[in-house]
């Protein structure tokens, strides 16, 4: 990990460079070549009858030992009914980012790929012409799309007016919410019904320290985040604008009374032995989640999420939530999948995304494998993974509409329903819709992120004292040039503003 | 004419040896003088074209020293500098110390058995990965359950939060560091004083001079050119930091980065969000042209003491 990390800071680009340029020389030869010799044969791009093009699919997800035996399964149905066969290349989680980056910047021939907002960034690569713009395609080969799709979706993940990608149909809004461990709250008989605020979970963690000392009863790490009402401009980065700001002020989201409060309150939970005392340096809480010895953390939540963890977890866990259910950027783009700006065969690739949105045979073979290999249906609705499902254990939401795929045992009837429900009572948060490019301030934003990470971990687990550290952070800041960021910012939202007529 | 026909001629005698170094030629013009062009991309603003790298390459907009702008304009231009340069140095100088030293030593064991199991056990660390190194050393550090503050708790020592402190951290750096790759180094000198003739040291015998004489006097001033060439190659990447060990050490610390904060580190920090090309390739160009010129003067230096001893 290190090396790659290492690699795609300084070397790799570079060394890339000159095998890929070698490379791009070779294809290119290779497709005039092959052009001349069959001229006639492929007129306009798309096959004669019994060919088929092939699209390079690159997805993200630790790779799977069966993926090119179900891509097989899977060409063979979509070439019998749309002329595509499939090749799938599956890159892991903590890889996905970087590698993409260079595939995609030294030209590496690809049709579909996976992007977010949290992976191989939807906008920022949007904009460096990473993607096919498919408004035109949209309209034509993915009309299904458009008719399945809550609007709201394609509305939300336009940049600078234009679709690069079409969002996973799942849940809308994001909304933060406590999750607490079942057991402990049963056994010391406490009550979440009044629970909403970082505030009010105080005299429930000082219950819980005094009952049950091996219990941590706060779990927190490196990643979280105390939640305060600002929309971020770009994730963990210090801008932001407030809710229900109607003027669409840009703030130092570190400057606000609600941050300053939040950090006080976790500095006094971490002083009182509330959270973990490496909570600043822990990558993740998953040994906590494996050995139960928690008592709250806070998480995002999606309808019938108290089942999903209780189910991964193996012990019960319900959750409250802590704020409304809005629809942010980033949970429209939150799972999306493009065309890239080199492919040979766009309508084609659109096509083939068309019906992994649409058709509940193609999504579910995506999704779970070959039926009577990988999973067995139970009855119309509900499957069961089989034992062979270990080699072919896919990320549902990276692949398109989840709302298509067919549910777990014990997953309620009208699961989809609710997340219907559940995204129709989502409200837009005030930044919907509105995309900041760094590109004008990008030795800023790089600076400003080296004097963000020094302070924003150990500020937002409580592990130092806000008093002291937060002018400092707010000073380091400045700067590195935070204030003429915030002023591109506001500029930019100010003129969204104004073509938007907000 | 008579040039060229001498030049063929040169060619016929020696084609074992270049075909010999042709397998390396290869490798460098692909892996390192090839990829020389790709620095055109960090004066330019990279942005991909649907014609391939070459095109994304040519159709990108000049910028300048833009891409360079982001390692000098904050105060931590100075941190990472400063923490870059004086690491890489305290390295080298205790690195060659102890590797020489070790090797020395591991050379005079008469057990040549038990050498073997030393030089094996020291060596191991050179093969792990920072990641496995970063966990070892938790194991040692971590607050609540680390083997250092256990100990200091069993002593009545109150615990350490080592993880944010920085006061502890050059020093835990330099350690680990000598620790994954002083067996390897040693390795190196080792064969070399294998490579010693015997009879310079029978000759010293005879003449009465003492182990410590020996080594002085024989040992040393025949690992000299080795010594020289390693030191040289070692500060043409001075600018260069080791990302694992200042990354994955500290376990990414926020509060450690006045000393753990370097180039490379730096870097990946700033750029992971917007993943700016030409920025990246801006700041391994400039690590590059420091080296090199770094290089340049040391070698310059060396030649002007003992010519047989420099690089070139």
């Amino acid at each position: 990990m290190s090396n790659n990390r290492k690699k795609m800071t300084l070397t790799l680009a570079s060394v890339l460079a000159a095998s890929l340029a070698l490379s791009a020389c070779g294809s290119s030869n290779g497709n005039a070549s092959g052009g001349s010799a069959s001229p006639s044969a492929s007129g306009g791009g798309s096959p004669a009858k019994g060919e088929s093009v092939e699209l390079n699919w690159y997805t993200i997800g630790t790779p799977q030992k069966d993926v090119d035996k179900v891509m097989q399964e899977v060409s063979k149905y979509t070439k019998d009914k749309i002329g595509v066969t499939v090749k799938m290349t599956m890159i892991d989680w903590g890889d996905y980012n970087q590698k993409m980056q260079v595939l995609t910047a030294s030209g590496t021939p690809m049709d579909i790929m996976f992007t977010a907002s949290w992976a191989f960034d939807y906008v920022q690569n949007a904009r460096k012409g990473a993607f096919k713009p498919i408004d035109d395609l949209l309209k034509k080969e993915g009309a299904g799309i458009v008719s399945t799709l809550d609007p709201a979706f394609l509305e939300g993940s336009k940049v600078d007016g234009h679709n690069y990608g079409i969002p996973a149909y799942k849940e809308l809004p994001s909304q933060e919410v406590w999750r607490f461990n079942k057991q402990i709250l049963d056994a010391d008989k406490l009550d979440i019904s009044n629970i909403r605020s970082l505030e009010s979970l105080e005299p429930l963690l000082k219950a819980v320290k005094e009952k049950n000392p091996d219990v941590m009863p706060f779990q927190v790490d490196k990643n979280y985040g105390p939640y305060v009402p600002y929309d971020y401009l770009i994730e963990k980065f210090p801008l932001a604008v407030k809710l229900d700001d109607n003027s669409y002020k840009v703030v130092n989201v570190l400057e606000t009374p609600e941050m300053k409060q939040a950090l006080q309150t976790m500095h006094k939970y971490y002083t009182a032995g509330y959270i973990p005392t490496e909570a600043a340096t822990t990558e993740s809480s998953s040994d906590a989640m494996v050995t139960g010895k928690w008592f709250v953390d806070k998480a995002t939540t999606q309808p019938f999420a108290d089942n999903l963890w209780s189910t991964s977890a193996g012990y019960p866990i319900v959750s409250t939530p802590l704020s409304d259910a809005l629809i942010y950027n980033w949970s429209v783009m939150g799972s999306m999948q493009a065309i890239s700006a080199n492919s040979k065969h766009p309508e084609k690739a659109m096509e083939f995304l068309n019906l992994l949105n649409t058709d509940p045979v193609l999504r579910n073979m995506v999704d779970s494998g070959i039926e009577g290999t990988h999973y067995k249906k139970i009855d119309d609705t509900h499957m069961e993974n089989l034992p062979e499902s270990k080699n072919y254990d896919m990320p549902t939401f990276s692949l398109g509409n989840v709302m298509l795929t067919y549910l777990n045992p014990g997953d309620p009837e009208n699961k989809w329903d609710e997340f219907k429900k559940y995204n129709a009572a989502g409200k837009p948060a005030v930044l919907l819709g509105f995309n900041f490019d760094m590109s004008k301030v990008s030795n800023e934003i790089a600076a400003i992120n080296n004097a963000k990470e020094a302070y924003w971990a150990p500020l937002m687990t409580g592990t130092v004292d806000p008093d002291k550290y937060l002018p400092k952070a707010i000073d380091k800041l400045k700067a590195a040039g935070l204030d003429k960021v915030m002023a591109e910012a506001q500029a930019q939202l100010d003129a969204w503003k104004a073509a938007n007529n907000k | 004419m008579k040039a060229l026909g001498r030049f063929a001629k040169d060619i016929n005698r020696n084609k074992a040896l270049l075909l010999m170094v042709l397998p390396a030629t290869l490798w460098f013009i692909f892996f390192a003088y090839l990829p020389m062009i790709g620095t055109v991309i960090s004066f330019k603003e990279y942005r991909v074209s649907q014609d391939g790298f070459l095109a994304s390459i040519i159709h990108s907009k000049w910028v300048g020293f833009d891409n360079f702008k982001f390692l000098f304009s904050t105060e931590d231009a100075f941190v990472i500098t400063r923490n870059t340069l004086l690491y890489n140095a305290v390295f080298i100088v205790v690195g060659l110390v102890l590797a020489v030293g070790l090797a020395i030593v591991l050379s005079e064991i008469a057990n040549k058995r038990l050498a073997k199991w030393y030089q094996t056990g020291m060596f191991l660390p050179y093969f792990l990965s920072w990641v496995i190194v970063g966990y070892f050393v938790y194991s040692f550090l971590s607050f609540d359950r680390g083997m250092v503050n256990k100990i200091a708790a069993a002593f009545g020592a109150d615990p350490v939060q080592w993880y944010s402190d920085p006061k502890y951290w050059p020093l835990i750096i330099i350690v680990v560091f000598l620790w994954k790759s002083i067996g390897y180094n040693s390795v190196v000198y080792l064969a070399a004083i294998m490579g010693i003739d015997k009879s310079l040291y029978e000759a010293a015998m005879i003449d009465g001079a003492n182990k410590w004489q020996q080594i002085r006097n024989i040992t040393l001033p025949m690992l000299m050119p080795l010594m020289t060439i390693l030191t040289l190659l070692a500060i043409g990447r001075i600018f260069y930091a080791d990302f694992g060990l200042f990354y994955q050490v500290p376990r990414d610390s926020g509060t450690l980065y006045s000393v753990t904060n370097v180039i490379d580190t730096y870097v990946y920090r700033g750029l992971k969000t917007t993943g700016e090309i030409g920025m990246s390739t801006a700041a391994g160009l400039y690590q590059s042209f420091v080296g090199f010129v770094l290089v340049i003067t040391s070698n310059y230096v060396v030649r002007r003491f003992n010519k047989d001893n420099a690089l070139f």
